[in-house]
């Protein structure tokens, strides 16, 4: 039936068939209006701004500089602390994200497992709480808690007689302890995104699963996983665009004794373009940062593209 | 619902197209006026030194942008406004953004061009900011002006001039960090306040190994602070028994300008401190502390010596202690023989070039500043009745506060104890404010402000953070002294090349 | 659907003992996450000032809280929290459904220049000043207007949406269009009450945004009465971590972490109310019918 109608419209691509489509979809294009409207008012409009990467922009100074900015970052007398802090912060944020999207994805697994809905909730509720903790506090709680004078860790590895370690200052321990408090802070929260997906799930395929005799084991791995690929993609590929703005996690939790593992970019531009207010410079690291971002989501996506079929973008 | 979206469609294109032209006129106007002030603002100062004083016209508003430590908004704020305005006639409009990101909104205000008449600035934005143009030069005004012979110590006041010119007034002292000693633990260990590095150190070692609180050996602190190196300026302003005559930062030796990092006394210092370190002397959290862990640890009873601020603070700390030590005592000592405390250049309250009527605004508000009467009666203790009352004896007392009515105000701008003028209100302190600031005085040295090069403002906090490491690294022990300092050199010597050339250039 | 009793008979007994093991872990991932909340909590209990971690208060008392929902200058950040993170809620959703259901829709012309034109925002942006100065133009700054407006379109969560109306059968739109529904009623009738899972996860997304959200506010509103909790908040703490001065008036330790609590308490309701929707098998039923 449907064919049949496509017959009788004129053909693709023809002027007469496109001005007969749009006004046949009119009312999709009004819905999108106030998203248009606003996208452009808040966030095109400011993109004006993105000029000042090539200029030298201060309190006291507008004025054009051409690529000055880009060469100073990248050959400049900054630039051995820019591209550590380049390398630190893909290191710190791809891990992160990797580990968070395997972690979210696992917890959000067994969450569903959970046969009462009231436990569920309960754990679910206490799991994402952290996340409604702002970083300067988490960062107090867990010097406290990580204290070689003291703290909970350090008197539970005294027991074994292990002497105490100073986990925030030392350079092997501090990555892995920023990603551990990264995960206290966000998996909980992460999982909800997941769970909500998981009820989208066709309750059929585990019945049809379950007759063929697949365990638990099998069921999350054939039925439970594809059906979230979309949503894991998804998420992962949006995360990546943003994977260079890590910022307050390292902010508050970074030091000068692990500043060699520590530094990210976005830590350095808020030194230069907040608390030295050198717009110009500030802008040029933000738009280096959305290159990178732009140019890594390109890349999964045609990934995505080439094994799934399907573009995100 | 048609209807609905046209009109909303067409309220939004409306909106749209205004917005588009309404920010592109505001964005090129606000640029082209803050050029024009930078430009205007040494020409200023000759036209003011012409005019009367006399004909000094009054303005009938003025815009003030202060930080936290004017009184806030929901403390009664108002009180004080009405208070301005009932003394001189003049509206006071005050721009107060949140205090710890009080410097990031003025870099935005003079961005954008939504400049105050007057403003208060740190060490380092003052000499920026005077030095680009934006300030206004005050200094035949003062020279000129009656508050002139009220303020006691010139010193104060040659602390901030730059190149000879002057670009705004202290409220009040700089005020610097003195360290006080658990005097309860100096007497059970029979020992006076030392009085050279080797004392200071020797105290430290009984601190650690005799505990005289009976905490276990591990748990004391003999001494703490807030970091090797400050966060702001200047950064040798904490462990002083420790840096003596050192600093990391860029310093003026023999006619000539040097990084301070790479000088003998710094190498000597550091070696010091690393010392110090791997002996469990100082505090072995250092790195992560804030002044807020410092001040915790202390209360706690735990910490034996700690840097912190002269006056009030030695009240608090004895305050918050007391109910977790009895018989704690939070005693000042005198700086030990090898160096001396450190007092900040005041933070300055100027006059900014953007200001249409600086005359105006030098004598019915910066001069109210230290008037030596009713102007710094209300900076200092407010309005009667409303913070602050007279006793019987005729001295004043704070009311309490309007956020908290179970604490009492403590100044309504600057700080009573610290003033610059002869003049002071009617107040009793405890002698623990008294002591420890005149102590400090007696102790100190004025710090030079910052010198200010394009390189520097440039690379400054960059290299900061570089010197910060490498300060920590070694302290640490990752490096020994003289390899951290060559390995810093390697790695600092394109900046500090640049800055240098331009200092001594 | 499952019927699974604890059980050990045949078949069950895996499944038994992946269940326990289950249990268990979830109980030590509920501890760890509990220990530091049960500090703050503490400490927001007990009177006396204590450096370490203290699960238990020591001199108990509920000073802080009272203080927080009595001093006008505590509550009313709090309820220009709940304001904005409601009115944001409702705003950002319209905004996200709209969005997501026309970059659903396969077969419009433009589609794909719209998903590219919203994509774009998410890695560009023009910065502080830029931002602020349009703001300004537009009149928003110091109002609340400049923290509602500009995150109610998040490109993150309109692409989540579209996601989960990618996942309704496309039978069903086509069925609703051959009845001669217009868009505007499919998206009513059917999209949105199949959404529901969505709706609820985003709006959480939303909620939380708006109510942790402190940069904004401090960057683009001077009148401190426009402050929201988290903006006190993070006053309460940095001036504490960082004060120099001591005139900077503080409210003190307890109330601190106090307000670290309340800050945390309305989401404690907010997600049992929100798991409410997370119900499996609405999309399928409806095509069913």
């Amino acid at each position: 039936m449907f064919a049949a109608k496509e017959k009788e419209r004129p053909p693709k691509r023809s002027f007469a068939y496109i001005k007969n489509k749009i006004y046949r979809d009119r009312l999709y294009y009004l819905m999108f209006l106030p998203v248009a409207v606003m996208t452009i008012l808040f966030y095109y409009l400011p993109m004006v701004g993105i000029r000042f990467a090539f200029y030298e922009y201060t309190p006291f100074k507008k004025e054009f500089v051409g690529l000055d900015n880009f060469k100073e970052l990248f050959f400049g007398v900054m630039s051995k602390n820019f591209w550590r802090a380049f390398n630190n912060t893909l290191f710190l944020s791809i891990v992160n994200l990797i580990l968070a999207t395997i972690i979210s994805v696992v917890l959000a697994l067994l969450l569903n497992d959970l046969k009462s809905r009231k436990i569920r909730g309960g754990i679910q509720t206490i799991l994402y709480l952290p996340h409604f903790m702002s970083w300067v506090v988490v960062s107090s709680i867990f010097l406290i808690i990580l204290s070689p004078q003291g703290g909970f860790i350090n008197n539970i590895l005294g027991f074994f007689g292990t002497e105490p370690i100073y986990f925030m200052a030392n350079k092997k321990w501090w990555v892995p302890v920023y990603l551990f408090i990264c995960r206290w802070k966000d998996t909980g929260w992460g999982t909800i995104i997941y769970l909500a997906a998981l009820t989208g799930l066709n309750p059929e395929l585990y019945e049809a699963a379950e007759i063929d005799g697949a365990g638990k084991f099998k069921q999350a791995l054939y039925v439970t996983l594809p059906g979230l690929m979309t949503t894991i993609i998804t998420v992962f590929v949006l995360n990546l665009g943003k994977v260079l703005n890590i910022f307050e996690s390292v902010f508050v939790l970074g030091n000068d004794q692990v500043k060699e593992v520590s530094d990210v970019i976005s830590v350095m531009a808020y030194r230069i373009g907040m608390k030295g207010a050198d717009y110009g410079m500030g802008t040029a690291i933000g738009l280096f940062k959305s290159v990178v971002g732009l140019v890594l989501v390109l890349i999964t996506d045609e990934i995505n593209k080439k094994i799934r079929g399907s573009s995100l973008l | 619902m048609n209807t609905k979206h046209r009109v909303f469609a067409s309220l939004a294109s409306v909106a749209l197209l205004a917005s588009l032209l309404s920010a592109c006129g505001k964005s090129s106007d606000s640029s082209s006026s803050s050029s024009s002030e930078s430009s205007s603002g040494t020409s200023s100062s000759s036209s003011a030194a012409s005019s009367e004083s006399d004909s000094v016209k009054k303005p009938e508003s003025i815009k003030l942008m202060v930080d936290g430590t004017f009184l806030l908004k929901e403390n009664g704020q108002d009180i004080i406004e009405k208070g301005y305005e009932d003394l001189y006639g003049i509206d006071l409009i005050i721009n107060q953004p949140a205090h710890n990101e009080y410097y990031e909104k003025v870099d935005l205000a003079f961005t954008t061009g939504d400049i105050p008449d007057v403003l208060i600035l740190d060490n380092r934005r003052y000499t920026s900011y005077a030095y680009n143009g934006a300030l206004y030069d005050i200094t035949d005004l003062y020279e000129k002006s009656e508050i002139k012979n009220n303020i006691t110590d010139q010193g104060l006041i040659d602390a901030i001039r730059l190149d000879g010119r002057l670009y705004g007034i202290p409220g009040s002292r700089g005020n610097g960090t003195i360290t006080y000693v658990r005097g309860d633990w100096m007497k059970k260990l029979g020992l006076q306040a030392p009085k050279n590095y080797d004392e200071f150190i020797n105290m430290l070692r009984k601190f650690k190994n005799e505990n005289p609180s009976g905490l276990a050996p591990n748990e004391v602190i003999p001494i703490t602070a807030a970091g090797l190196v400050n966060t702001e300026y200047p950064l040798d302003i904490y462990l002083r028994e420790f840096y003596w005559t050192a600093t990391p930062d860029f310093v003026k030796r023999d006619g000539k300008w040097v990084d301070g990092m790479t000088q003998d006394d710094m190498k000597q210092a550091l070696q010091r401190m690393h010392d110090a370190y791997a002996e469990g002397l100082i505090d072995p959290e250092i790195i992560t502390n804030k002044t807020s862990t410092c001040r915790d640890k202390f209360n706690a009873g735990k910490v034996g010596a700690f840097n912190y601020w002269a006056g009030t603070w030695n009240l608090n700390l004895y305050n918050n202690t007391v109910p977790n030590v009895p018989d704690v005592e939070v005693t000042p000592i005198p700086s030990i023989k090898e160096t001396y405390y450190i007092e900040r250049p005041a933070v300055a309250v100027c006059i900014t070039s953007a200001c249409k009527n600086p005359e105006g605004v030098f004598k019915y508000f910066l001069s109210t500043l230290a008037d030596g009467k009713e102007g710094q009666q209300l900076w200092t203790v407010g309005v009667e009745g409303k913070t602050y009352q007279k006793e019987a004896d005729g001295s004043l007392t704070f009311m309490p506060t309007i956020q908290d009515p179970t604490k009492p105000f403590t100044k309504t701008w600057f700080e009573p104890t610290l003033l610059i003028t002869k003049w002071a209100p009617n107040m009793k302190y405890d002698e623990r404010i008294t002591n420890s600031l005149s102590m400090f005085q007696s102790n100190m040295k004025i710090y030079p402000l910052p010198p200010y090069s394009k390189a520097l403002s440039d690379y400054g906090s960059e290299l900061n953070s570089i010197k910060a490491q490498y300060i920590a690294n070694i302290v640490f022990g990752d490096y020994s002294v003289e390899d951290g300092i060559a390995a810093y050199q390697k790695e600092a010597a394109s900046y500090v090349e640049s800055i240098l050339s331009e200092l001594n250039g | 659907m499952m019927s699974e009793k604890m059980s050990f008979k045949a078949g069950y007994r895996s499944r038994t003992v992946f269940r326990l093991c289950n249990g268990v872990f979830m109980a030590l991932i509920v501890l760890v996450v509990m220990i530091p909340l049960l500090k703050v909590l503490s400490d927001s209990l007990d009177k006396t000032t204590r450096y370490g971690i203290n699960l238990w208060p020591q001199h108990f008392s509920i000073d802080a809280y009272k203080t927080i929902f009595t001093n006008k200058n505590l509550y009313t950040p709090f309820l220009i929290s709940v304001l904005t993170t409601v009115v944001g809620t409702v705003l950002g959703l319209l905004i996200t459904t709209f969005g997501a259901y026309v970059l659903n829709q396969p077969t419009l012309i433009g589609r794909k220049f719209f998903s590219k034109f919203i994509f774009i925002t998410m890695i560009f942006n023009g910065g502080l000043v830029p931002t602020f100065l349009v703001l300004k133009g537009l009149g928003l700054t110091n109002t609340l207007g400049a923290v509602l407006l500009p995150a109610s379109v998040n490109v993150f969560n309109m692409v989540l949406m579209r996601n989960f109306f990618s996942q309704i059968p496309n039978s069903l739109f086509e069925s609703a269009e051959i009845d001669g529904c217009s868009p505007i009623r499919i998206f009513g009738q059917i999209v949105l009450p199949l959404s529901l899972p969505a709706l609820a996860s985003i709006g959480l997304f939303f909620a939380v945004q708006f109510w942790n959200e402190y940069f904004n506010y401090v960057m683009y509103i001077t009148d401190t009465n426009l402050y929201n909790f988290q903006v006190k908040l993070r006053e309460l703490v940095l001036n504490d971590q960082n004060m120099m001065d001591p005139s900077v008036v503080g409210f003190g330790n307890m109330v601190k972490n106090a307000a670290v609590i309340v800050a945390m308490l309305p989401f404690l309701f907010v997600y049992p109310f929100a798991q409410r929707y997370f119900i499996s098998g609405v999309t399928l039923g409806a095509v069913k019918e």
